[in-house]
């Protein structure tokens, strides 16, 4: 008899241990996690030594994706950060990326009766993924703010034209306000992945509970079949989107700390 | 000849191949021509701006009360820095819906 117990729709988001390790206390083991972190940043590297490998003027198709996606990051660096966003060009480049493809990759299916430990996972799905990634983010601004700006780096926390009575308040608002950033920018991504991905299941496991139900049933199963069909074109997008979203708050917050002291 | 019929054909008159710098022109002006203003990455959907709005108000809330928290827990003067956190917090919440709002 099959088997029709429907997993729970959190089950995709489990750590399992693949190779257990540990160093001291803490559990540095190499996971399901850390393997699609690997096969995400493999990947790239492929395409981008593949696409870049007979590089000519006249690109072939390789070469043009790799150069669309080149292009419209460097455009959206160059337009936000301005002459001094150069230099953060292939972090911008590499945050996008890497994003993007995890994002990506956590939509593929799982290969049919695989081991636990090798479902597709999501590696963005996690909230401690995405804060290292925000907290990354913040911190280059904080380094390169006070590297380029010295102590007027603090400007940013003094808008201009406010009353000196008023100073003090408004410093503790901005302060806060800033320190706000990485949680928001890890908390959209994180949200939009982890909660995609429960609906995705959900409506999936309608259509195996109608079936194993039978008869009138089985045929209701057309419609959340429908709607994981839409749901899967949905978080396409969103995989896309949420990606871009966090190359362009990164820039801004890089422009930020590049132009504190114009304020 | 090689070449596909129709890719050729205006090249096929020709004696030498078109240079470098008119294959430029032409490439620029195919790339402006179909190019709206708008752009295809300008508008964000309602949804995405609400979820947007909503995280920022929410981040400036929660660093807030999170200072607030580490402040009493250090002085222990419960809830003194909690309360004043939660204004701070929620104005800088404020604050940040209002700089997404002006982009």
């Amino acid at each position: 008899m099959m088997d029709l117990r429907v997993a729970g729709p959190l089950e995709q988001f489990e750590i399992v241990p693949i190779v257990p390790l540990h160093f001291g206390s803490f559990d540095i083991s190499f996971t399901n996690s850390s393997l699609w972190m690997v096969i995400g940043t493999g990947a790239i590297i492929l395409f981008f030594a593949m696409a870049t490998r007979r590089a000519s003027l006249i690109p072939g198709r390789l070469q043009g994706m790799a150069e669309v996606m080149y292009e419209f990051i460097a455009d959206l660096v160059r337009d936000t950060i301005g002459s001094d966003g150069r230099k953060f060009f292939p972090y911008v480049f590499t945050l996008f990326l890497w994003i993007l493809i995890a994002n990506l990759f956590g939509l593929l299916p799982t290969f049919p009766g695989a081991r636990h430990e090798l479902h597709t996972f999501t590696t963005t799905s996690h909230l401690i993924v995405t804060l290292a990634l925000a907290m990354l983010t913040i911190l280059i601004v904080i380094v390169y703010g006070f590297m380029k700006n010295g102590l007027k780096f603090f400007k940013l926390f003094v808008p201009s034209g406010v009353p000196v009575w008023l100073l003090p308040l408004i410093a503790v608002i901005e302060i806060v306000s800033f320190l706000s950033r990485p949680i928001s920018l890890s908390v959209r991504l994180f949200a939009n992945m982890f909660a995609g991905h429960i609906i995705l299941k959900l409506f999936a496991g309608f259509i195996i509970s109608l079936f194993g139900a039978g008869g009138a049933f089985a045929l209701l199963g057309i419609f959340p079949f429908l709607g994981t069909i839409a749901v899967t074109m949905l978080e396409f997008l969103v995989a896309a989107l949420q990606a871009y979203v966090f190359a362009v708050l990164t820039c801004i917050y890089l422009s930020d700390a590049a132009h504190a002291a114009d304020h | 000849m090689l070449m596909g019929s129709d890719a050729g054909k205006d090249k096929a008159s020709r004696e030498e191949p078109p240079s470098l710098d008119e294959f430029s022109d032409r490439l620029d002006r195919m790339r402006g021509a179909p190019e709206d203003p708008e752009g295809p990455h300008k508008g964000p959907s309602a949804m995405g701006r609400a979820m947007r709005l909503s995280t920022e108000l929410l981040a400036g809330l929660f660093v807030g009360c999170l200072i607030g928290l580490g402040l009493d827990k250090w002085l222990n003067t419960s809830p003194l820095f909690l309360l004043l956190g939660i204004g701070v917090g929620f104005a800088a919440g404020v604050l940040n819906v209002a700089r997404v709002m002006k982009e």
